[in-house]
Parts: C-alpha cells; sequence; structure tokens
C-alpha cells in the first residue's frame, strides 16, 4: 500500500463497522458490548473531525460524524491531534492490528497532555467502559487493516 | 427496558376453593401461595434482543432495592414473606452497605464477557523468550497469582453477611471472585507455560493483602479492595501491553484488564453511593486508606515485583538502568495519579490527605484532577 488510509472519511469508520459485524467470531468472545465513544481527531488549523460510534450487544450499531464539541455527550471520547492517530492507524494497517504501543489502551495510557491521545469523559461510569470493554473497541479499530478505504 | 405486557385472560378468574385442606401424609396446606398471595403479579418483562437480562425483571415492585430491608433472612426480595422467616445474621442490612448504582449492569456485563484462560489464550504461540526476560515475567505471574485471590477470598468473607435484599450485589461478587478465580489461573499458566516456574514470594505482599483482609467494615474492605488495590493492579493491567513480550501475554493482560476494569467501577459506585448517602462514611473510608496508602507503596516497592517489571519495560536487564527503571518510575506516577483520579470519582478525595509520597512520585494534584 502506497497511499495512507484517510481517516478523516466516515465511510472508513462505517466499513469497520460492517467488517466486524460481518465477523462475530472474531470478537464475540469478548462478549457483549454497550458503549457509546467518540474519537476526535484534531487539526492545527482548526476543523477537527469527530466520529461517535455505538456498541451495542454483539454488534456496532450506529457510526456518524459529529461536531467536535459533542464529544463529551459520549460515555468517552479519545481526543488527539490528527498526526498521533494517523500513526496509530497506519500501524493497524501495516501490522494488520495495532502492535508496540500504538494500541489504543497504550496510547491512552501513555498520553500526558494535548499532544497525546487523551482519554476523556465527564461521567466515571462512562469513562470506566473503556478498560471494561478495551478489545472490544481494539477488534473494532484493528478492523482497518481489513477493509479497502485508502485515500 | 421493563416494559409490561398484559397477562392473557385465560389466567383470569379461576377459582380454587375446593382445594384440599391437607396433604397425603396429613400436613396443612393453606394454598397461599396459590390463592393468597400479596406479592405484585401479573408481572411480564419484556424480552429484549440479547435474552431476559435483571434489568429487564427490575420491573415493578421486583426492581425496588429498600434502604432498610425489614427481613433478615433467604427469602426472595419481592416474595410473601412469613413473618416467622429465621434471621440469617446479616449485619450489612443497609442500602448503602453494599450498592452501587451500576451493580446490576455490572453483573449482566460479567457474565456475558466471561472467558477462559485454558481455551481463550493461545498458549500453544508462546515464543522461546531470552532467560531474563523469561524470568522477569515469571516473576510478575507469581506476584500477581499470589495477590489475585484476595479480590476472592474478601467478597467470600463479607457476602454472607449481607441481606439478601441486595442480592444483585452479591451476584455480581460472585462473578467477582470467578473473575479472580480466572486470573489466579491464567498467570498460573503463565509461570509454568514457557519452561519457567513460579519465582520469590516475600512478605512485602502480604502486608498488603493482610491490611485488606482484617477490615474492620465492608466500607474500608471495598476501598482497600477495589479502589487502591484493584485500582493498583488494574493500572498493571494495562500495562501489561507494554510490559509483555509477545502476543500471548498481551491477551493474557488485556482480558484481565476488562475484568478488573468492573470491580474497579463497582467498588468506586458502591463508595460514592455510600458518601452520597452518608457523609459520615467518608471518615471510616479515609482512616483505611491512610493505612491502605502506606502498605500499597511497600507492596508497589517491592524489590520482586518491582525490578521484574522493571526488566520488561526495559526490554531486559542490560536495559534497566537507561530505560526499566525510568520507564516504570513514569509508570507508578501514572499508577498512583489515576488512583487519586479514582478516589475523586468516588467522592473520597484524597488530594489533601494522602498518605502517598507525591513529591517523591513527581505527582502534581492539579494533573490528578484532570485526569
Amino acid at each position: 500500500m502506497t497511499s495512507k488510509i484517510d481517516i478523516t472519511d466516515l465511510s472508513l469508520y462505517r466499513a469497520m463497522a460492517e467488517e466486524l459485524n460481518a465477523h462475530p467470531e472474531t470478537f464475540t468472545v469478548l462478549g457483549e458490548a454497550d458503549m457509546v465513544l467518540a474519537l476526535v481527531m484534531r487539526r492545527d488549523e482548526g476543523s477537527d473531525f469527530a466520529v461517535r460510534i455505538r456498541f451495542e450487544g454483539l454488534r456496532c450499531e450506529a457510526v456518524d460524524e459529529v461536531d467536535a464539541s459533542e464529544a463529551p455527550l459520549a460515555d468517552y471520547f479519545l481526543d488527539g491531534p490528527l498526526a498521533k492517530w494517523q500513526a496509530m492507524f497506519d500501524d493497524i494497517v501495516a501490522n494488520g492490528a495495532a502492535s508496540g504501543r500504538q494500541t489504543i489502551n497504550s496510547l491512552a495510557l501513555l498520553a500526558t497532555n494535548a499532544g497525546d491521545v487523551r482519554l476523556r469523559g465527564d461521567d466515571p461510569m462512562g469513562v470506566d467502559k473503556f478498560s471494561r470493554f478495551n478489545q472490544t473497541l481494539q477488534e473494532y479499530l484493528d478492523g482497518a487493516a481489513r477493509v479497502a478505504v485508502t485515500a | 427496558m421493563t416494559v409490561t405486557e398484559p397477562v392473557p385472560t385465560s389466567r383470569e378468574h379461576r377459582s380454587y376453593d375446593s382445594l384440599p385442606s391437607a396433604s397425603p401424609l396429613g400436613a396443612p396446606l393453606d394454598w397461599k401461595w396459590l390463592k393468597g398471595a400479596k406479592s405484585e403479579w401479573g408481572v411480564r418483562p419484556k424480552i429484549g434482543p440479547r435474552g431476559l437480562t435483571m434489568l429487564d425483571i427490575a420491573t415493578g415492585s421486583y426492581g425496588e432495592v429498600p434502604e432498610h430491608p425489614p427481613h433478615r433472612s433467604m427469602a426472595p426480595r419481592g416474595a410473601d414473606v412469613d413473618p416467622d422467616t429465621p434471621d440469617m445474621g446479616y449485619i450489612l442490612n443497609n442500602k448503602t452497605d453494599v450498592w452501587a448504582e451500576n451493580v446490576t449492569e455490572l453483573y449482566e456485563e460479567a457474565v456475558a464477557r466471561q472467558w477462559s484462560a485454558t481455551r481463550d489464550i493461545p498458549w500453544a504461540e508462546l515464543p522461546e523468550l531470552p532467560d531474563d526476560i523469561e524470568h522477569a515475567m515469571c516473576q510478575v505471574c507469581t506476584t500477581l497469582t499470589e495477590v489475585e485471590m484476595i479480590a476472592a477470598d474478601l467478597p467470600a468473607k463479607w457476602m454472607w453477611r449481607m441481606n439478601h435484599d441486595f442480592l444483585e450485589a452479591k451476584m455480581f461478587l460472585c462473578t467477582q471472585i470467578m473473575d479472580e478465580a480466572r486470573h489466579a489461573e491464567v498467570f498460573r499458566k503463565r509461570a509454568l507455560a514457557n519452561g519457567g516456574g513460579l519465582l520469590m514470594s516475600r512478605g512485602s505482599s502480604e502486608g498488603l493483602l493482610r491490611t485488606i483482609l482484617e477490615a474492620k467494615t465492608y466500607h474500608q474492605a471495598t476501598a482497600l479492595m477495589h479502589l487502591l488495590g484493584e485500582g493498583f493492579i488494574l493500572d498493571i493491567f494495562r500495562m501489561g501491553e507494554l510490559i509483555a513480550p509477545s502476543p500471548v501475554e498481551k491477551r493474557m493482560f488485556r482480558m484481565a484488564m476488562q475484568d478488573e476494569a468492573r470491580h474497579v467501577a463497582y467498588g468506586t459506585m458502591h463508595i460514592r453511593y455510600a458518601i452520597e448517602h452518608d457523609p459520615d462514611i467518608a471518615e471510616e473510608i479515609h482512616e483505611a486508606l491512610d493505612h491502605g496508602e502506606v502498605v500499597l507503596t511497600q507492596f508497589g516497592t517491592n524489590q520482586d515485583f518491582g525490578s521484574a517489571l522493571a526488566v520488561l519495560l526495559g526490554g531486559g536487564v542490560d536495559f534497566i538502568e537507561d530505560r526499566g527503571f525510568p520507564l516504570q518510575a513514569e509508570m507508578q506516577r501514572k499508577q498512583f495519579t489515576s488512583y487519586l483520579a479514582r478516589c475523586e470519582r468516588a467522592g473520597i478525595s484524597r488530594l489533601h490527605r494522602t498518605k502517598l509520597p507525591l513529591d517523591v512520585l513527581g505527582i502534581d494534584p492539579a494533573t490528578v484532577l484532570a485526569n
């Protein structure tokens, strides 16, 4: 693959949802998950990209582009510079799944400031869901390696 | 979803007046269960797409958890309870003693997300590791095997003292016990699976475990176990991706992390619920954490566990001073910051009372509040 995956294209996230829903054997062992999260990708020049993703039971039920200001309405949101998100997705595409410190858990764990991908949220029960359903989210994100959406 | 549908009319207008008043053996029969029941009758919860959940059946009076249950028996909440049912000796008879707003949801989640340490970890893919890395992983797994069962022993110690009307809380704690059995299993298996073995166990771990187990009240116990101990271990599991030398260990830590997060979620919201409804409990919890933080610091600086973690973080003994110890210090700062942030969420701010050496750890209280 010569071109980077376009991570500000909503169709990528919808294709990842379809991928996940089409292959329940991959993640069913992880069990049901009920959570709404948002991924917020900050651009230096503004016009941030944000996508809200809803998991229900054993499916990813909804993927919608939202204004970044709506991200706090989700159970939790993951907020970071576009370049950091790009590096994460590029790693997923290159390795078939997130490797090393590019897993969403490691990125959030190692985050120290707004220059990193941080775990954020206003509701403590909502923020908990990041850890409780972490592998379901990781499986979803790893699906980027399997969908043919490139810029 | 708690929609109740009407009972079919075929069940109406039956008469039970001509039933026998004694059994064939002469025992009296009053048929109260059939014709005299005072409990809510006609409940028919709507079955959701994933089946019938505990949330679905928390409908009508069956969904009402009393603040102060009138009974001390094992009678199911919502049943008609004879006044002469025996007292089972429960001592946790206030809802604030055990409840958390998220406990029923957490129970369903736990049941839905069980996994098998035998089947769901790709043990056959364990690679041959350098000697120092294998030793370090085995030491970490030795310590984790040692500490995990405390989170099974402790609820087991208290559950039989919990009023049976708090059934959902007891059911959730049962799942926690199962989770911890699986954690003890998976870490023991990893220690033995790759040609290594179980390594050092010393008193510094036992001090923390004893403190948790001997807590005088359940509030103190849950603060020590869920907020402090399990919160600390949750962060170790989150760190697992950084210390795992192969995808096998990554999988092991990730799966355990999800379980542990449920336990911490219960403890955090239980403490929050208790303090919101009875602010006097806060001081009792503070006292426990004053002591708990001291022993946690001893545990966190355990030379065996700590140096093994540093070897894994650094990538081998040759890198322990350049990479291992600095990364470990960074991780410890995150662990303790995470604990203090968790206390904030639980409504028990420790920022101005903590016994943790914040200056030594390099923790800025403002950073805690931003977490």
